[in-house]
């Protein structure tokens, strides 16, 4: 009797486990990919506006733990807020936080590398949702004209590249992230050419294949070479070098690269309509 | 299982899933945020053993592996093993014992963000394994231990009336609290 539970459950988890590897295959699959971002589209779809409506709920709980891990600058704000006048003050953080918003937009309708390429201007909705990738999730989606593989551009640089298009939502893989790779030239005519490689939330970005003894100088901005094939269209910054070195003997020079686009301000970001030329 | 039981669990998972990606996903300390999920199929396990707790862990994976940017049923593969195994691991344990739940979800929240990076580092997604994983390890292992309280009550809840000796020996045994 022991046996036959024993069996049964065994078999159970190997099913289960049969399935999953089915649906992990089919994901990384390029061929059945369309069939699992499908699912995953319509799952989105439905889940939205269920996570919208629950987070106007849980807000403020969240606002109320994030305050409790951070109470020394919640005390002396509140100490500050106290000393002014309750509804003056309001209004004065309500026209500010309107004012940010507005220069950030208007920081986006100005960006000189983006030239005549259309845009798509999104707000992020949620960040990290992950603690195993650096993703951001937009409020813009495929009935907007955002679709996979498009660049994704801030006040500053690149941020991104669309990796998944839902009907009205999208994920942006930032560049910060383990997967992201971008090729960028940089140097008097643009002649040097790299790759600069994301090392996870919180790294420090590299820039790959350059060769060693390459003239490089910190503060020095990489840009997107928009080679042949390449994923984003040239031109548009994407980091800034901090530190370069060459070790004895080594096959490339080594250098650290921090982000062009400010990453901790992500509130509005322009999704570029851009293909590469087939 | 039940219908009955199975449509509450269902229930639980999704709000689970809710609180996960709106409360749980602000609460960043160290570039880390407290996870949920496992403690579904470690609750579930421990509640009524490895084989609810395998089917808990692969219902709640395949419902956080639609909303989260990862592939797709690696969440599903790595709960229904974490189920599975702290079911039977603990099988042989007095439900009733007071560090039994705290170090399951301690153990398990651990070992399954350990194996779903090295599962997804192995399927090419290499950036799975460039997290700072010291940090991971704390947030996520010290917030399982504070959390399986009320996700255990929950599950309790959902599973009730299946009938099964674990969850009927844990309800007598608790204080009444969770």
């Amino acid at each position: 009797m022991a046996r036959t539970r024993r069996s049964r459950r065994t078999l159970t988890v190997i099913v289960l486990v049969v399935i999953s590897l089915s649906l992990i295959s089919l994901d990384l699959n390029g061929r059945t990919h369309r069939l699992t971002s499908g699912i995953k589209s319509v799952a989105n779809d439905v889940y939205a506006p269920m996570r919208q409506g629950v987070l106007d709920i849980v807000s403020p709980i969240g606002n109320f733990f994030a305050g409790a891990f951070d109470y020394g600058s919640v005390q002396a704000q509140n100490e500050q807020l106290q000393k002014t006048l309750g509804q003056l003050r309001a209004e004065q953080a309500e026209r500010s936080f309107q004012l940010n918003q507005l220069r950030q937009v208007m920081a986006l309708q100005t960006l000189p590398y983006l030239q005549s390429l259309p845009v798509v201007t999104a707000q992020t909705v949620d960040q990290y949702t992950s603690n195993f990738t650096a993703t951001i999730t937009l409020d813009k989606g495929r009935a907007d004209g955002v679709d996979v593989g498009f660049p994704v551009v801030g006040a500053g640089g690149l941020v991104g590249q669309v990796i998944a298009a839902y009907h009205h939502t999208s994920v942006i893989r930032l560049v910060t992230d383990g997967q992201s790779k971008v090729g960028v030239v940089f140097g008097p005519g643009k002649q040097y050419q790299g790759i600069v490689d994301g090392q996870g939330p919180g790294n420090d970005m590299t820039a790959d294949l350059v060769p060693p003894n390459t003239p490089v100088h910190r503060g020095e901005v990489l840009f997107t070479s928009g080679l042949q094939a390449a994923s984003f269209p040239p031109g548009i910054p994407v980091a800034t070098v901090s530190s370069f070195h060459t070790a004895a003997g080594a096959s490339q020079e080594t250098i650290k690269v921090d982000s062009a686009a400010d990453l901790s301000q992500l509130a509005y970001v322009d999704v570029v309509q851009w293909v590469p030329p087939a | 299982m039940s219908v009955r039981s199975m449509a509450r669990v269902a229930l639980v998972i999704f709000l689970v899933l809710m609180v996960q990606q709106t409360v749980m996903v602000a609460l960043r300390i160290g570039g880390a945020h407290p996870d949920l999920l496992w403690l579904l199929p470690i609750t579930a396990a421990l509640l009524d053993g490895p084989e609810t707790g395998a089917i808990v862990g692969f219902w709640a994976g395949l419902a956080f592996d639609l909303v989260l940017p990862t592939p797709f049923g690696l969440s599903a593969l790595v709960g229904c093993l974490l189920g599975y195994t702290v079911g039977t691991l603990t099988a042989a344990v007095d439900p009733r014992a007071v560090w039994l739940k705290p170090v399951a979800a301690l153990a398990g929240s651990v070992g399954a963000d350990m194996l779903f990076a090295v599962l997804g580092a192995i399927l090419g997604q290499e950036q799975m394994v460039q997290v700072d994983f010291l940090a991971l390890f704390l947030v996520v292992g010290l917030a399982s231990v504070v959390l399986v309280l009320p996700v255990n009550r929950l599950m309790r809840w959902a599973l009730a009336g299946e009938g099964n000796r674990r969850s009927l020996v844990s309800a007598e045994g608790d204080t009444g609290v969770w």
